[in-house]
């Protein structure tokens, strides 16, 4: 069946995290301007865990964002938006359809999709992660333009690859997941949408009792990290140590671990509604991230001369302590703040 | 950070893309910056596939030694533990690694090869022969 061309005018903007700047987007597309670091801020994108049981290629993992689709799924929830999400599609031929027919409605369609088949993606990021996120935007013959929001320009791709993509198997399999806004009200309350962001990204830092997660993680990977060159050997810990700054610095963190796209939130935040401890805290969180650069290069030297480590990994283990310190007391103080 | 040039990765397929990077100044403004890695990012990149390069080759070996079936040379070269191609082939995490053995490997059926050439995305003939 020939299909005809169709395409939305949807503005693409590159963003430094792949969900929260389709969320930015298509807020965008509907008339409200909502900038990446205010819809990373409201979706509570900012997280950190530490998981030492679950190995992601061949290394512990663990995260620096929350879970898939938090970030879309919160901020429609927080500024009382009708939007839909499609968790899954039983058939790919479906979710396929289902995909042609919001196009030809005129609705631009995010998608969760796996990075290691995709077509576009830079080859030395593909490695099995499903986290990542996608809004098609458009239809040329067989191929689908799509807006990947870590890329410069939009890309083109086509159904086929497009389809096992979105069908990638694994960890956090995407099972054809899609959303999409219906209408977005007139008054939007972004102020009080904005207060119960980072009430829950509060919550989720200091305030869950689980050792691994938020604060209590990062001081749990600082122990942890000290270890290793005793545990698995210099080889070994180093690439332990590269996989703690490739989940930071990587594509799609925006720098730090999504700490600099956080800190913009607070800062975008203050001046909009004139708080100055809102200021201050996002300079704290400003010089937290600093110092995760800081730990970053610090390690990938350790990393470049894996057999002779350059940096004592009891500096750098240190080093994590007092990271962990300084966002605990950012986060303390944006506990009792009040808008 | 870097600015127009990337001159480790010249002539490569790695590192071409510019990605957006946030960084935070002396007087407490946010910028955004669209540059290529940053020298952590390459370092730690260049470790992990250097990593990901020495086991596929040594799986390659390890196959063309007839130490093992063509299906461990294209998990390591998809990335994946045996746990994993569980998933995406659907086939039991016991079964996988007995298929680890080529003379197992040479008695599978058409629809388990099947099941295996479509998680690798490749052709049975290629799944039979590593070059």
């Amino acid at each position: 069946m020939e299909k005809d061309n169709l395409m939305i005018d949807y503005k693409h903007r590159q963003a430094g995290h792949c969900e929260s700047g389709a969320t930015s987007n298509l807020f965008n597309f509907h008339g409200v301007e909502l900038s990446e670091p205010m819809a990373f801020g409201i979706g509570n994108g900012l997280y950190f865990s530490y998981l030492p049981f679950l190995k992601l290629q061949f290394a512990p993992m663990m995260s620096f964002r929350n879970l898939p689709n938090t970030v879309f799924h919160r901020s429609m929830k927080y500024l009382d938006v009708d939007a839909t999400v499609i968790k899954n599609f039983k058939d790919p031929k479906e979710s396929m359809t289902a995909l042609d027919r919001n196009l030809e409605k005129g609705i631009p369609t995010g998608m969760q999709v796996g990075v290691f088949n995709l077509t576009f993606f830079p080859p030395e990021y593909r490695m099995h992660y499903n986290m990542h996120n996608l809004v098609a935007y458009g239809r040329e013959g067989n191929d689908y333009w799509v807006s990947d929001t870590v890329m410069e320009l939009p890309q083109k791709i086509s159904s086929e690859d497009l389809q096992r993509v979105r069908y990638a198997k694994g960890v956090f399999a995407p099972k054809g997941k899609m959303y999409w806004i219906n209408t977005i009200r007139k008054d939007l309350d972004i102020k009080s949408a904005v207060e119960k962001g980072i009430k829950k990204t509060v919550y989720e830092m200091i305030k869950v009792p689980f050792p691994l997660i938020g604060v209590k993680g990062i001081h749990w990977l600082a122990k942890d990290l000290k270890k290793w060159p005793k545990k698995h050997g210099n080889e070994t810990a180093a690439f332990y140590l590269g996989q703690i700054i490739r989940m930071s610095e990587d594509f799609g963190t925006g720098g730090a671990g999504f700490r600099y796209i956080y800190g913009a939130f607070l800062k975008e935040a203050g001046e909009k509604y004139n708080n100055p401890d809102l200021l201050t805290a996002s300079n704290m969180m400003g010089n937290a991230a600093n110092r995760w650069r800081e730990f970053t290069y610090m390690g990938a030297r350790n990393c470049k001369n894996r057999s002779k480590p350059e940096e004592d990994y009891g500096k750098l283990s240190d080093m994590l302590h007092e990271i962990a310190d300084m966002e605990k007391e950012v986060y303390g103080k944006l506990d009792k703040i009040k808008i | 950070m870097e600015e127009e040039s990337n001159p480790v990765y010249k002539n490569q397929a790695h590192g071409q893309y510019r990605e957006l990077l946030y960084s935070q100044y002396a007087d407490g403004k946010f910028e955004k910056k669209v540059g290529y890695h940053s020298e952590s990012d390459r370092v730690t990149l260049q470790q992990a596939w250097d990593l990901f390069n020495d086991r596929i080759e040594e799986a390659r070996q390890k196959v063309k030694a007839g130490k093992a079936s063509p299906i461990l040379y294209y998990m390591e070269k998809t990335l994946v533990t045996p746990m994993d191609l569980s998933m995406h082939a659907g086939i039991m995490v016991w079964r996988v690694k007995h298929h680890l053995k080529p003379r197992v490997f040479k008695r599978l059926g058409e629809k388990t090869l099947q099941k295996y050439a479509v998680a690798f995305n490749i052709t049975i003939d290629q799944l039979k022969n590593v070059d």
